[in-house]
């Protein structure tokens, strides 16, 4: 493995690792993605996506996927009255990595034209340096606005994502919990939800598993007495 | 008989939620205005942003000229900037830079190339020999529109938009070689004449006079803290209170006078004052050196 690793440059070995661990995020969520999808080895990544000149062609390494029909049960809300059919709030994402060295408002303004004209519900945007001020700016304020999709864009830097920080021996395991999970859970406590402990949208992990504000996590820890303990962060 | 049960009878279950309060209004006011402001703040934030989306695309015609802007052009900018602080005009820079054109934004042209694709980059100036990063280099089209852009920079308020006090501050002037033509395409403000009231004598009149100046001079007040017509106040009048009490003196002041030395106040620890004097006095007068085992029971 040492000596097979020496023959590729280290731009595309990195980029592996980001699109590796890219891959087992959106299956980690719960997007449609085959197994073998996830473990694609270096050499397979050096055949499909390398350019000539030994680097990634970032331009090739886009994809999308469809949520599955669990992720979409559970990003729907309950049915009302009004509603009697609601819609999941997921649907299908454009994973891109932008090869720009300076990602600013043009381009973010370009990829969320690109997702509205694709009809994509959401998107992530993989950029090579942390963007400018103002378009995280435009980010914040975009869910609201009509421009943008309806799911929002995630911005990752690839430096978060050369590692899959879920597979720490020191994360919990997170586990996303739908909407008549968590009612449960507060009828069961007989609690509120501001009552619940809270995680940071923020947080890396919530980062990783692109929770949105209101939803609750089940983390399961190892407990020396119990075995496993379970807890609940209310996303904020 | 069953047991009695120790509990308290609750008529209402655990987790009812409390009964609703009465609102207090004037908190409610208080939760307002504050709440205003902070939209203030967000709209502002708001029409800078789009403002700098707008500039990233600035100047319309390819041909424009940094040194001769066209008259609309000059003054939409010159409008447009006012609400920036130096750091979102930097932001500004940036982002025109990422669009790969000069970073004033009455410039059309593309930004300069730096030689080499070197990360750093030795430039002859006037202190000698100096390394320069790349990015630095890469600003301006030219050192005419860097000179133009910071002239700018320097005549934006430090202060943010949303704390604004007053009109000042708000002309940006820009460096060009036409003036005379942005002169005279600014809007004349003509003053208006007012005209002299009719004299009447009626008493109504001196009332509706004197409401209607009272109207104007707030008018111009607000017109001088810097707010718009349909703007939010900041000065929100219901949470001032509008009694004034005035302080009546009730009784003849009095001058103040030393206290008593005699009170021991110095001497007071945490307020108790121990009586050494008196037991000096008392230890002296009976100065036996028998007594000591006069407290000795037995």
């Amino acid at each position: 493995m040492a000596d097979d690793r020496g023959q590729y440059s280290p731009g595309l070995i990195r980029m592996w690792r980001v699109f590796r661990t890219t891959r087992e995020m959106m299956k980690d969520r719960g997007y449609a993605l085959l197994d073998e999808d996830t473990q694609i080895t270096l050499a397979e990544f050096a055949d499909k996506y390398a350019r000539d000149d030994g680097e990634a062609d970032r331009s090739r390494l886009h994809f999308s996927c469809m949520p599955t029909e669990d992720m979409a049960r559970k990003y729907t809300p309950l049915p009302t009255a009004k509603d009697p059919d609601p819609q999941p709030e997921i649907g299908k994402i454009w994973i891109e990595f932008n090869a720009d060295e300076n990602v600013g408002l043009k381009q973010l303004r370009d990829y969320m034209a690109h997702l509205v004209n694709g009809e994509y519900y959401s998107g992530i945007m993989v950029c090579i340096k942390p963007m400018t001020g103002m378009a995280l700016r435009l980010l914040r304020g975009a869910s609201g606005i009509a421009e943008g999709p309806k799911g929002g864009v995630e911005v990752f830097v690839e430096q978060d994502l050369l590692v899959n920080i879920t597979k720490h021996e020191l994360v919990p395991k997170h586990v996303l919990l739908s909407r008549e999970e968590k009612d449960q859970l507060l009828k069961r406590y007989r609690l509120k939800e501001t009552q619940l402990p809270r995680i940071q949208v923020t947080d890396p992990v919530a980062k990783y598993y692109g929770l949105r504000r209101g939803q609750v996590v089940k983390i399961i820890r190892r407990s020396e007495t119990a075995g496993r303990y379970a807890s609940y962060r209310w996303a904020i | 008989m069953p047991p009695k049960s120790i509990l308290k009878k609750t008529a209402v279950a655990a987790n009812a939620p409390p009964a609703a309060k009465p609102v207090n209004q004037r908190h409610l006011d208080v939760a307002l205005h504050h709440a205003n402001i902070i939209e203030q703040r967000k709209s502002v934030e708001r029409l800078v942003l789009d403002t700098i989306m707008d500039l990233m695309d600035f100047p319309v015609s390819p041909d424009a000229d940094p040194k001769r802007p066209s008259a609309a052009d000059a003054r939409r900018f010159r409008e447009a900037v006012v609400p920036f602080q130096p750091a979102d005009y930097d932001s500004l820079i940036e982002e025109r830079n990422i669009a790969d054109k000069c970073g004033y934004a009455l410039c059309p042209r593309p930004k300069r190339k730096a030689p080499s694709s070197a990360r750093k980059h030795f430039i002859d100036s006037s202190r000698g020999v100096q390394i320069v990063d790349k990015k630095v280099l890469e600003v301006w089209c030219s050192d005419d529109c860097a000179r133009r852009a910071l002239y700018v920079k320097v005549q934006l308020n430090e202060e943010p938009a949303w704390l604004r006090q007053g009109e000042h501050g708000d002309k940006i002037e820009i460096m060009v070689e036409n003036a005379e033509e942005h002169h005279k395409a600014l809007p004349l403000r003509l003053k208006k004449e007012t005209a002299p009231p009719p004299r009447t004598n009626t008493e109504e009149d001196d009332v509706a006079a004197a409401w209607a100046a009272r109207d104007d001079a707030l008018a111009d007040l607000a017109a001088e803290r810097g707010e718009k017509p349909g703007n939010l106040s900041k000065a929100n009048n219901e949470l001032i209170q509008e009694e004034i009490k005035e302080r009546v003196a009730s009784a003849p002041p009095m001058p103040p006078s030393l206290p008593e030395q005699t009170s021991g106040s110095h001497m007071a620890i945490e307020g108790h004052v121990p009586k050494q004097d008196k037991k000096e006095h008392a230890d002296a007068e009976e100065d036996d050196d028998q007594d000591w085992d006069k407290h000795l029971p037995g």
